[in-house]
């Protein structure tokens, strides 16, 4: 993945600096929009981003709604919701710092070209007037796409489980190809996952593991459809996801685990300890941050990839302006962006299942039992280190 | 020199060095699997599944460097 990613470099690094001159020169008979800039800003960058618009280039983009808890002058919290960013703004209490620039542009004519332009789809909201945003609770492609695979989740394993009820898979065999096939996933966890690393205490962690699981599963694939968004390749989705395994293990955990994480290892001598402990606490914290970029990076990195092995024809029809070269790199691009395609359904599986494995180790360190903890003797402890 | 341009040669060594680590990092990886496999050929399906997630691991640790590089792109 990351032999591939070493072209994305190239290009993202040529944009910014050699677009302005280079570029647009030789772009001046290319359509407005296919310039190195937009190429790799927009397409490729933009893509993988997050952002307020869904992108069905060349069939258009539409915006999604835009949500602001806004402090006035007074010093009051209120909320303004607009269906989009374009009729936020043309309420006329917003304007836009259009994007790399810092000059606030008002509503007026100015703005008006801006949205024609669809410029504001790129550009950071702020108040014309007093006031502040104080959180932006906009709905984002990301967020949009972490809903729906909730919904697929919640669809899918709600029907299921009212066939358990129904008694269709306890008293009989499972029935049809879903149930079948979420039995043999759901059954491997619990076994191969959940039972070795956490321990007798499994069943109560299981939920979790579970929900996790599918959920990054279903937002890994929804990322591989044309024109969507992964949302385990948003940041904010993957820490949460991390966070809640983290507090899962701390609120679950056993004294022996705060005494291990507080005193250190019982058995050794105090100056060890003290270099011990705060390398067993940032340990903790670092592991959990770990698998948050672990799963961020890869889905965030595969949708990069994708992106920029397709941007390379609009590169080079952008650098070189015979159409051989985009054509040579079309057919080339177009077997990589294949093989990546695939590469990209296997590392959705694997990452949701690394995901939920270590989230299992972890949980299962946090609330290990050692085989004398009713023994409070120090030395007793430390022999089960 | 340009600051930016010291960035954007940071990432792209970067970029570089990440892949000469998870290159190596899976290829011994691969080696020992597929001498285990050689070995006892009935603990393939094993070994395929532990070398998978190792795989994802070492994966995602060159991924970090990645998103560094990323950021030194993007920053610069």
């Amino acid at each position: 993945m990351v032999v591939l990613l070493a072209p994305l470099m190239v290009p993202a690094a040529q944009a910014s600096k050699a677009s302005a001159e280079a570029a647009t020169a030789r772009t001046a008979a290319a359509a407005d929009d296919l310039t190195l800039d937009y190429v790799v800003n927009r397409a490729i960058i933009g893509h993988a981003a997050d952002g307020y618009y869904l992108d069905f280039s060349p069939f258009g983009s539409i915006e999604l709604p835009r949500i602001l808890l806004v402090r006035n002058p007074q010093g009051n919290l209120g909320l303004d919701a607009a269906s989009s960013t374009k009729s936020l703004l043309k309420s006329g209490n917003y304007g836009i710092y259009p994007e790399g620039k810092d000059d606030l542009v008002t509503p007026g004519a100015e703005l008006d070209d801006l949205i024609a332009e669809k410029k504001h789809l790129y550009g950071t909201v702020a108040p014309a007037g007093q006031g502040e945003i104080v959180v932006d609770l906009s709905i984002t492609r990301h967020f949009m796409f972490g809903l729906l695979a909730m919904g697929i989740v919640a669809v899918v394993f709600i029907t299921l489980a009212n066939r358990y009820k129904r008694g269709i898979g306890r008293s009989e065999a499972p029935r049809g190809v879903l149930q079948n096939m979420m039995e043999v996933i759901i059954v491997f966890l619990r076994d191969e996952v959940a039972k070795p690393n956490i321990g007798p205490k499994y069943k109560q962690f299981l939920p979790f593991l579970l929900s996790a699981f599918f959920f990054i599963l279903v937002a890994n694939i929804l990322g591989l459809i044309p024109f969507s968004g992964s949302a385990t390749g948003n940041i904010a989705v993957t820490g949460l996801l991390a966070f809640s395994t983290f507090i899962i293990g701390q609120v679950n955990a056993t004294a022996d685990y705060w005494k291990h994480l507080l005193l250190g290892p019982p058995d050794a001598p105090w100056p060890i300890r003290v270099i011990l402990i705060p390398i067993e606490i940032m340990g903790a914290i670092t592991r959990h941050v770990a698998l948050a970029i672990r799963l961020f990076a890869n889905m965030m990195g595969g949708a990069l990839i994708i992106f920029s092995l397709i941007g390379v024809v609009f590169v080079m029809n952008v650098l070189f302006t015979t159409g051989a070269a985009a054509w040579g790199a079309g057919i080339i691009s177009t077997g990589f962006t294949v093989f990546v395609l695939l590469l990209k359904l296997l590392v959705a599986f694997i990452q949701a299942y690394v995901f939920t494995i270590l989230s299992a180790l972890f949980i299962g360190m946090a609330v290990e039992e050692h085989d004398h903890a009713h023994d409070e003797g120090a030395s007793a402890t430390a022999s089960a280190h | 020199m340009d600051p930016a341009a010291l960035a954007y040669l940071a990432a792209g060594i970067g970029a570089g060095l990440a892949t000469i680590g998870a290159g190596y990092g899976i290829g011994r990886l691969s080696d020992s699997a597929m001498d285990g496999a050689a070995r006892q050929p009935e603990a393939a399906g094993d070994i395929r599944g532990l070398m998978i997630v190792s795989a994802g691991l070492i994966e995602g640790v060159a991924l970090f460097a990645v998103v560094i590089c990323l950021l030194l792109v993007f920053l610069a």
